[in-house]
């Protein structure tokens, strides 16, 4: 137990003297949107480890709620390269571009059930 | 020794400014040119032994138009809404293993920038169709003017042979139907009623699937498949069933 | 040959056939009746799954749409054939030891194939199509379609063929059973074809199908030979005469050629298929060997069907009928699985394993269902019951004085 809890407390430490505790509040669970194309992933922890703080995008680009941004109508691909929501970051300078590397954000249909446990994806597995 | 680490750490610094004659030269021995580093100094290339295969055997086109379809690989991001308008247009029942087209997922943690690749796959209506050749019934056949490989319901005895013939996986028993059924560009839902495109074409946000005429000059289809900057290739070419279903990417 | 029967009148051989069946034991009746309930419980099976769509019945998928019910096919048209061709020697090319056997055989081989006949109808979906369509709309670059044409051309023969030996008619059944021997052999290559021309199938594909399937063939049809007719004195409680003693050990001498034939057939087709690793084959063929589906490969097809029937084959030396009947159960068995082993191996590897993708990188599995086996047994129960029938009403098929 002491050995457990000696632990947990210089992990926390650690955290804290990295800087690290700062987004201790942030969704683990990645964000996947579902339009208005399905399968569409946003991962905190990515972003943080990267060393980007909270203010970064909120409530700038994106609201605190998740998924917020997908009742939009400019939620498409065509306001990204305008600099709009991931753009303001995704336009080849301060992250790769908007218009390359599609599937590293767009984890599809079978990367969302994957997420989500699901077992679709799988031809196999017949009976 | 401190070469190699700076070869190790070379940036791809992007092909766009590599001269054509370059790229020409290249081409002469069966390479194209995928990156260059240092300053233009280096190149890598990749064979383009599929794409001089790809435009060989598309010399041939029979068929007016020659319907055909290139797949930009990697645009493809896997929405399904392809899939899902083909089960509507086509009413493909949804039950497991029934589909006519779909997508599958390559994961790719090597390549550069990528995580996965979605590769969207269909019926190839092939030049020399192996599922037409061993039909017993002629059952399946590839269209006289149309050169799609079509069924004819009434005469499918359920034997399957086809399914095993099929080089890509195309074909599936339709229990609705009580025939095997497979893609057939949407030959009776849309492009006999005047429609120019198939509907998992006409539904796809990112322009991955691009259907046309392989006939036609002019065609999108046609100068994606000719032209040479970039690698077209085709599924299980050594199959020899002569697809006219092409992927390109990059 | 020299003399002509008097021919019995149509009582006298109905009085026959009921004192024959009326001298039977209960033992043979319980057969009979075993026979026929695995008959009729594996028509319902097949006619339920015909009208309420195999999909629900069926273990077979998308990827993997031929299993038990092809491989049972297989089985059995191969059995006819193998049947028909080594009977043949004797009674076609005149090998005066094969003769004895010549008239079991011919009504086996009949047996044998409308049992094929029997599975393969609940395995198609759509067989009264078949009979339609087949003759009116033909397709001529198909090996299903001439396999399928030649094989009913080939029953036709066989059927003569049986009727003419009944009828002591010696020419007319040697021409009979050499045109049903040559409709035989095409139909059976046209099987192997039917697997070994499939461009996308590297696991078959190649003119190695069609040669092995006849040599196949052969060596079946001694398993199939010694046991119908070693349990066939069992059944008639016969003392079995010196010129069917020395059939038979002709046959298992046969038996042991074409058992290290095809044991070399077999060498190559794995040799061939890890030699430069070739793409398609390989993978299937490192499974075979030493993978998840090694086991069922060298116990039933190594060992059971082949290794262990030769050794036995030998050790008696073509007279030891226990070690025989031993020896051709165990080979009809592993046989069995041997053609399992074929037509699922060909399909385990997906078309798509080269491209790498999710779906796909695995081999593809399949077991069979409740009612694929109920369906498989039918087939078996079939030959049995014409087997026993067979036995009572054509008296043991002795052969006279060909």
């Amino acid at each position: 137990m002491t050995i457990r809890s000696l632990c947990i407390t210089a992990v926390a430490a650690l955290s804290m003297a990295a800087g690290v505790a700062v987004a201790a509040s942030y969704p683990e669970a990645p964000i996947v949107y579902d339009k208005p194309v399905k399968g569409v992933i946003f991962s905190h922890k990515t972003h943080v480890e990267k060393g980007l703080a909270c203010d970064m995008c909120h409530n700038r680009l994106f609201e605190q709620q998740a998924k917020k941004a997908q009742e939009n109508k400019d939620f498409v691909m065509e306001s990204l390269y305008q600099g709009k929501y991931c753009g303001a970051c995704h336009n080849g300078s301060l992250a790769f571009a908007s218009n390359t590397r599609c599937a590293t954000c767009h984890i599809g249909v079978k990367g969302d059930a994957r997420a989500k446990g699901g077992a679709k994806g799988e031809a196999k597995g017949h009976h | 020794m401190n070469k190699n680490i700076d070869l190790n750490n070379l940036q791809n610094e992007g092909v766009e400014n590599v001269p054509m004659q370059e790229r020409r030269d290249f081409l002469k021995m069966g390479l194209a040119i995928t990156g260059i580093f240092a300053g233009g100094s280096l190149f890598s290339a990749v064979s383009t032994f599929n794409s001089a295969h790809a435009s060989d055997f598309a010399k041939k086109y029979p068929y007016k138009p020659h319907y055909s379809m290139v797949m930009q690989q990697h645009r493809c991001i896997d929405c399904e809404r392809c899939m899902d308008a083909c089960v509507a247009t086509n009413h493909v029942p949804n039950v497991h293993g029934a589909y006519r087209t779909t997508i599958l997922e390559k994961e790719t943690p090597d390549a550069v920038g990528g995580k996965r690749e979605f590769i969207p796959i269909l019926c190839n209506q092939c030049n020399l169709p192996q599922c037409t050749r061993v039909c017993p019934t002629k059952a399946t056949y590839k269209d006289k003017t149309t050169g799609i490989v079509l069924m004819d319901i009434k005469k499918c005895i359920g034997c399957l042979t086809c399914q095993e013939g099929c080089p890509y996986n195309a074909r599936y028993f339709n229990e609705e139907k009580k025939a095997v059924d497979k893609c057939n560009f949407c030959w009776d839902t849309r492009l006999s009623k005047g429609e120019k495109d198939t509907a998992c074409a006409h539904a796809c946000p990112a322009d991955v699937r691009i259907f046309g005429d392989l006939s036609n000059q002019e065609d999108r289809v046609f100068k994606i498949v000719h032209q040479i900057e970039k690698a077209v290739w085709v599924l299980r070419p050594e199959a020899g069933t002569r697809p006219n279903v092409f992927y390109t990417k990059g | 040959m020299a003399h002509h029967h008097t021919t019995p009148s149509l009582n006298e051989l109905v009085t026959g056939v009921a004192n024959r069946l009326k001298t039977a034991g209960t033992g043979f009746y319980l057969m009979v009746f075993i026979a026929a309930a695995v008959v009729l419980a594996s028509a319902g099976t097949g006619l339920m799954a015909m009208i309420k769509g195999h999909e629900a019945y069926y273990n077979v998928y998308r990827e993997v749409p031929w299993g038990v019910l092809i491989a049972t096919y297989v089985f059995f048209v191969v059995s006819s054939t193998g049947l028909c061709l080594i009977s043949s020697i004797g009674h076609v090319f005149g090998v005066q030891d094969f003769m004895p056997i010549a008239k079991r055989s011919v009504f086996l081989s009949i047996a044998t194939i409308l049992s094929g006949f029997f599975v393969i109808a609940f395995e198609i979906k759509l067989p009264w199509r078949m009979a339609i369509w087949n003759v009116i709309s033909p397709n001529l670059t198909s090996n299903i379609w001439w396999m399928g044409t030649l094989y009913g051309i080939y029953l036709a023969f066989m059927f003569a063929e049986y009727v003419f030996l009944l009828m002591n008619k010696h020419r007319p059944a040697v021409i009979c059973g050499f045109s049903g021997s040559v409709a035989g052999i095409a139909a059976h290559s046209n099987l192997g074809a039917v697997f070994g021309l499939l461009m996308g199938r590297p696991y078959w594909q190649g003119p190695y199908m069609p040669i092995y399937f006849i040599a196949s063939a052969m060596m079946t049809g001694c398993a199939v030979i010694l046991m119908f007719h070693i349990l066939g004195y069992k059944v008639n409680k016969q003392e079995m005469a010196p010129d069917m003693q020395r059939a038979l050990e002709v046959t298992t001498k046969i038996g042991i050629l074409l058992i290290t034939v095809i044991l070399f057939f077999t060498t190559w087709k794995l040799i061939a298929g890890a030699a430069g690793q070739p793409n398609g084959a390989y993978p299937v063929v490192q499974s075979e060997v030493f993978g998840h589906h090694a086991f069922v490969f060298w116990f039933f097809e190594i060992l059971m069907g082949m290794a262990g029937p030769l050794v036995l084959f030998i050790l008696s030396k073509g007279r030891n009928l226990k070690l025989m009947l031993i020896a051709s159960l165990s080979m009809i068995v592993g046989i069995f699985v041997m053609r399992f082993n074929l037509v699922y191996l060909g399909q385990a590897l997906p078309v798509y394993y080269d491209l790498g993708v999710n779906e796909f990188k695995e081999m593809l599995h399949y077991s069979p269902s409740v009612y694929e086996w109920v369906i498989t047994a039918g087939g078996f129960g079939l030959t049995a019951l014409l087997f026993l029938i067979g036995e009572k009403v054509f008296d043991g098929h002795k052969v006279e004085d060909l």
